[in-house]
């Protein structure tokens, strides 16, 4: 009996940590082209975003952790910019994950 | 008198934009001495090891302006930046801005039509 309940247990964590690890994988192809919409803003150098005015920021080469935290922040509604809460929450969780790992694949000399 | 008007105007105008300039300016410098604290998860150049922070070195100024003000306010919520930002200045924000965005780093805009 306990060593079927710690059998269980077992297939159950080896269950969670597969699928941990496949939500936190990104996958840098599916996420280039899941960001397209991301370029009308975010590909344009020195693009300035208005009321108020700043220019929006650079991503290329940004963590991929930090991206999933942000997008997941506009979604929450725990950042306030109303464009990209809409972004945001119009992103699957694989779609952000993905997004986030083509990010942080930029690599500056391209 | 409408010549008058037009001069007292544009005297105005003048000021306020020297004012504006004098307001949104920050110095690098003064930003450096103020880091201290944002080093230990930013990284000492601003290129933060650790994938959970934002790389802030060569950040557009402005924005890192605009992300701070938010965690000050609260509009932008972070548990952690919410309460450090809290203790920032008008000029304190200005001056890191400035100095973040003057390092060197990794980040840059999108690549378009890739």
């Amino acid at each position: 009996m306990t060593k079927r309940r710690a059998s269980a247990l077992a297939a159950t964590l080896a269950g969670l940590m597969v699928a941990g690890g496949a939500q936190a994988e990104g996958d840098p192809q599916k996420g280039r082209y899941a960001a397209q919409t991301c370029l009308g803003c975010h590909g344009i150098p020195d693009q300035a975003n208005v009321y108020p005015t700043y220019k929006v920021p650079m991503l290329g080469g940004q963590h991929s952790e930090y991206i999933v935290s942000s997008l997941e922040a506009y979604r929450s509604g725990a950042r306030p910019h109303p464009t990209m809460q809409a972004q945001a929450r119009a992103l699957t969780e694989q779609e952000i994950q993905d997004i986030a790992a083509y990010f942080a694949s930029i690599d500056q000399s391209r | 008198m409408q010549r008058i008007s037009v001069f007292f105007a544009t005297a105005a105008l003048m000021l306020l934009a020297t004012l504006n300039t004098a307001h949104a300016a920050g110095d690098p410098a003064a930003g450096r001495e103020k880091s201290q604290t944002c080093a230990a998860c930013h990284g000492e150049n601003g290129n933060s090891q650790n994938s959970m922070y934002p790389k802030l070195a060569g950040q557009h100024p402005s924005y890192l302006y605009h992300a701070l003000q938010g965690y000050k306010s609260g509009k932008r919520e972070n548990a952690v930046m919410n309460g450090l930002a809290s203790n920032l200045s008008e000029q304190d924000m200005r001056d890191l801005a400035a100095y973040y965005g003057s390092l060197e780093g990794d980040l840059h805009t999108l690549p378009l039509g890739d």
